[in-house]
């Protein structure tokens, strides 16, 4: 339904513009013909409602043919049918009011008849131009919907961030190294507290750049390490050349959380993650992949973490993202391929 | 005094040996075992039959209310873990006490005494942990899977696989992949914590996956017939029959 109609009294407000409308234009029109002004408002104001409901058509068409996935010409094909129809149905509705009129103000007919061309033009630029609107409108719906979806995302994200079995657990590899290798513990205290801030750091901000992204995953890493010992195996495959690319903020991290939360901690004999970033001209592709063991118990999975990545994939980039996940029986690997803009 | 066997299950390394660091000073209280994941830690629990068992919930293979669930002998748990929300209603059933992860030496020692007070007094005798699992369930949550023992070993059956469950004393018959595996539950606890949308109760003794049913007939006056998609049939009471009827017309 269209917006409109959910709030009667803003439509009754829309209607009345078209009133007011037709009123005004009937005080300009006499001016050029023999018609009075209560002639021209009888016939004009009630056709100028029909056009106000018609003009509500847009709305339908232009969900219906998205303005940046469709080619101009195939716009212009969906648009034109749409407008000759829509012109044609008020300049009947308007020649119907005006020979019904004829009764009270013979004539009347036949000065509908030598208006019609300007005002079919009129009808019809009046149309397009509804159609103009309503794309704008759905693309300024769009795009607040994106913004508030992206920031939904990244609250979300730094909720997962403090997964509080992570925080937990590594606590107690801290407090178990106090005693064992004091030194060892400072240096995951002070990890720890590093990725924190870098993390809450990040979160603020919308975009940054690859390199940086990284380093926190890096530090989200060495924590890990440290609790997991050698169960953790790392294999790094990345291209300098991503460091200065402007990504999404938090948005591969939770990638790597994953490979480490439902991989390498749910294996008796842990295993090996590999993180690639590749640059190809405009593209940028990352990757994480990580052994799994299929039988392991079902843990209550979230799900927040991949579906969060891929609406703020969309969110930014639209359809020119994409996000793949390869999975096989033993091996899980999700990789992001996303346009390479530097700031 | 008795010394007490104890022993830990937990993947991590480290989480380990604070627990071994702090019963070092604990002369009464032996560790026995340590085991890295749940399938160690049900082995070594029922051939070593241990006093008190440190248990962690987030395992590999098993996680600790699995464990639980295989443990034949009677044992004093505590639990040992960083955060499980929904943990704390078993912990109230059946644990002795439960450690959040990190824990300090004085919190530790006391959940010693807890365990002491158990064998020391003429407290009831520690109950036999099995069906804890079902009580720390979420509403709405169902098993994925289910856990049995198969000798010394521990054989794990996804639910989707399951074909149907059969009552047999204290047992419950599952059938799975064209094998049998017995576990000692009762039908109605293993119903219980299955998907009520996905298996039925058609019969006081049968529980079956409703998308193996390749259909049902009529066989006495008040009994029906499940035919499974590999031709078993399976005897359906006037109850479940109209229990079937109502699941499959609701779909």
């Amino acid at each position: 339904m269209h917006p409109l109609f959910s709030h009667w009294r803003r439509f009754l407000l829309y209607l009345a513009g078209w009133v007011e409308f037709g009123i005004l234009l009937a005080v300009i029109a006499p001016a050029s013909g023999r018609v009075t002004r209560l002639e021209a408002a009888s016939v004009i104001v009630p056709t100028m409602l029909v056009l106000g409901f018609v003009c509500l058509v847009p709305w339908y068409l232009c969900r219906s043919i998205p303005l940046r996935a469709v080619a101009w010409k195939s716009l212009v094909q969906h648009h034109l049918p749409g407008t000759v129809v829509a012109t044609a149905l008020v300049m009947f509705v308007g020649r119907l009011i005006a020979a019904s009129l004829t009764s009270i103000w013979p004539g009347l007919d036949n000065l509908f008849s030598k208006a019609t061309p300007p005002l079919t033009i009129f009808v019809a630029l009046t149309y397009m131009l509804s159609t103009a609107l309503h794309y704008a409108f759905l693309e300024i719906e769009s795009s607040r919907r994106a913004e508030s979806l992206a920031r939904e995302a990244q609250l979300k994200a730094l909720k997962a961030q403090i997964n509080p079995h992570f925080l937990f657990n590594s606590l107690n590899s801290i407090s178990a190294l106090t005693s064992i290798d004091a030194a060892r513990a400072r240096e995951m205290c002070i990890g720890l507290a590093d990725f924190l801030r870098a993390s809450l750091r990040l979160g603020e901000r919308d975009t940054v750049p690859f390199s940086e992204e990284l380093a926190l995953t890096n530090m989200y890493l060495s924590v890990e390490q440290a609790r997991f010992g050698d169960r953790l195996r790392l294999v790094r495959d990345i291209d300098p050349a991503c460091n200065p690319c402007e990504v999404p903020a938090l948005l591969i991290q939770p990638l790597v959380e994953n490979a480490v939360k439902h991989g390498i901690a749910m294996m008796a004999e842990g295993g090996e993650i590999s993180i690639s970033g590749h640059r190809d001209h405009d593209w940028l592709r990352f990757s994480v992949s990580n052994p799994f063991d299929p039988d392991a118990p079902v843990q209550a999975r979230n799900g927040i973490g991949l579906r969060n990545v891929r609406a703020r994939l969309e969110a930014r980039y639209g359809s020119a993202a994409k996000m793949q996940i390869d999975a096989t029986e033993r091996n899980y690997q999700v990789t992001l391929t996303f346009p390479a803009k530097t700031s | 005094m008795k010394t007490l066997r104890a022993i830990i299950a937990d993947d991590e390394d480290l989480a380990r040996r604070i627990l071994r660091e702090y019963l070092t000073g604990e002369s009464d209280i032996e560790i026995v075992e340590e085991c890295p994941n749940g399938f160690e830690a049900v082995k070594a629990v029922n051939e070593l039959k241990p006093d008190v068992l440190f248990l962690d919930v987030q395992m590999p293979k098993l996680d600790g209310f699995e464990v639980l669930e295989l443990i034949e002998s009677s044992v004093a748990v505590v639990f040992v873990t960083a955060f499980d929300q929904y943990a704390m209603k078993a912990f109230d059933a059946a644990a002795v006490d439960y450690l959040l992860k990190p824990f300090t030496a004085e919190r530790f020692r006391a959940s010693l005494d807890r365990v002491r007070a158990r064998f020391n007094s003429a407290a009831p005798p520690v109950p036999l942990p099995r069906d804890l699992k079902l009580a720390s369930r979420a509403p709405g949550e169902y098993l994925e899977r289910l856990v049995v023992k198969d000798g010394p070993r521990v054989h794990v059956i996804a639910v989707a696989k399951l074909d149907y469950a059969e009552a047999q004393d204290d047992y419950v018959a599952l059938r799975s992949e064209g094998k049998t595996w017995l576990k000692q539950q009762t039908i109605s606890s293993l119903e219980s914590a299955l998907d009520p949308r996905r298996f039925l109760r058609v019969h006081r003794s049968f529980l079956i996956n409703m998308e193996r049913i390749a259909r049902v007939e009529p066989n006495t006056k008040d009994t029906w017939l499940a035919i499974l998609r590999d031709g078993t049939k399976i005897p359906m009471s006037r109850a479940g029959y109209s229990r079937f009827r109502e699941l499959a017309g609701g779909e």
